[in-house]
């Protein structure tokens, strides 16, 4: 406690921060309140990737709601469109998805700072298409030349998938109820619905899938803070 | 708390550089090819080795190949089209004892998805009906084929011998 204390310390006066201030963490007289409330804001990853790369559109709204002084209700909602090239395949995924689960915040912030270093966990449901344009035939002897790619333009639809997602994620208040977060996905497929000769090689909200059921993802979030109500920090 | 975070996404960072499906196994099932093996017509038990056995297929460039010494041969068989076509020139080393004859495949094709890497894979079935034509060469030498039973109607591996020659 006395090292952690002096950690403050020094930082507040590296912040630039009055050293006086610290008296206000230490002294347990007087009441501390937590403001609570929900966080709504949006994933600036995929809306950037969605202007500057030509083979994805696609968003995500994110929202968090204060349940206790831990934990944290949070939510994901979001929408892609994603053209993937292979060597052997030439698809487009289409689909919506919802990602439900909490934050636990393991961050203890000093004075009224509302900073979130957190873990947390996700189900994730979508329902999405895949548009193959062409695919190649893996023909180890081409004797006869290698075939052309075969186009076939053919729609696989009504597939979905489910998943649960352990996420690893930090919130910092960059102006008064304004924060930028990023956080990272450890994904897992519980269950996808498979289409009839092919595959589900990419799923909106898990995103890449791999011959393992494990996937990876991540959000940078830029959310807004809704303040309802204050309570005593007990 | 600080310490299962770190794991947590050291994981995260470590999973996915551990999968290499990028690329088609070499020993994935991609598409077969028709296997061929010889046995010999007095003694049908009896595998019997080709001596100069050129193999052209119909379009080729360049013949599949000249095989001697070997009663099993593999044959690609045409994933853009529904025949097949071969030349089959025995002795081809000699060419007071040479030999042609040809073999026609008439199959129905079939795209099988395999994998991200690999891709689909194209399978055949013979016609039940004139899946095999043997036909002799024009004018004729005689048929150095004496008779071929087909195993199966269905190509989807190289584990089997699909067709059996016997002369």
């Amino acid at each position: 406690m006395k090292m952690k204390r002096t950690f403050l310390f020094i930082f507040s006066l590296l912040v630039g921060a009055v050293a006086a201030q610290e008296k206000q963490v230490s002294d347990s007289a007087t009441v501390k309140t937590e403001r609570y409330g929900i966080r709504i804001g949006a994933d600036l990853y995929r809306a950037g990737r969605s202007a500057f790369d030509s083979r994805y559109k696609g968003f995500e709204l994110v929202a968090d709601y204060r349940l206790t002084r831990r934990f944290w209700l949070a939510a994901e909602l979001g929408n892609e469109s994603v053209d993937s090239d292979e060597e052997q395949l030439d698809f487009t995924t289409r689909g919506s998805y919802l990602k439900a689960g909490f934050d636990y915040n393991c961050y203890e912030n000093w004075l009224d700072m509302e900073n979130v270093i957190s873990i947390g966990l996700r189900y994730g449901f979508s329902t999405f298409s895949h548009t193959l344009r062409n695919y190649e035939i893996y023909n180890p002897n081409p004797y006869f030349g290698e075939a052309a790619p075969v186009a076939v333009n053919r729609e696989f639809d009504a597939l979905n998938a489910s998943w649960l997602e352990v996420v690893a994620g930090v919130k910092v208040e960059v102006f008064d109820n304004i924060f930028v977060g990023f956080s990272a996905r450890l994904n897992y497929l519980i269950s996808d619905k498979k289409p009839d000769n092919f595959d589900n090689l990419y799923i909106p909200g898990f995103n890449r899938t791999y011959e393992s059921k494990f996937g990876v993802g991540l959000n940078y979030t830029l959310t807004y803070f809704i303040p309802i109500y204050k309570a005593a920090v007990k | 708390m600080r310490k299962w975070l770190t794991g947590v996404i050291g994981l995260i960072l470590l999973t996915p550089g551990c999968e290499k499906d990028d690329i088609c196994d070499e020993f994935a099932r991609t598409t077969p090819r028709l296997i061929i093996s010889f046995y010999d017509f007095e003694n049908a038990n009896n595998l019997r080795t080709v001596n100069a056995l050129e193999i052209i297929g119909d379009g080729a460039e360049a013949p599949l190949g000249v095989f001697s010494g070997v009663n099993r041969i593999e044959l690609p068989l045409r994933t853009t089209d529904d025949v097949t076509r071969y030349r089959f020139r025995l002795n081809s080393n000699n060419e007071a004892a040479d030999n042609i004859d040809f073999i026609e495949f008439n199959y129905a094709r079939q795209d099988v998805y395999i994998s991200r890497a690999c891709g689909y894979k194209t399978l055949f079935r013979l016609a039940d009906v004139g899946g095999v034509v043997l036909t002799d060469a024009t004018p004729s030498d005689a048929l150095w084929i004496k008779s071929f039973t087909l195993n199966t109607l269905t190509i989807d591996n190289e584990d089997e011998t699909h067709l059996s020659i016997y002369f």
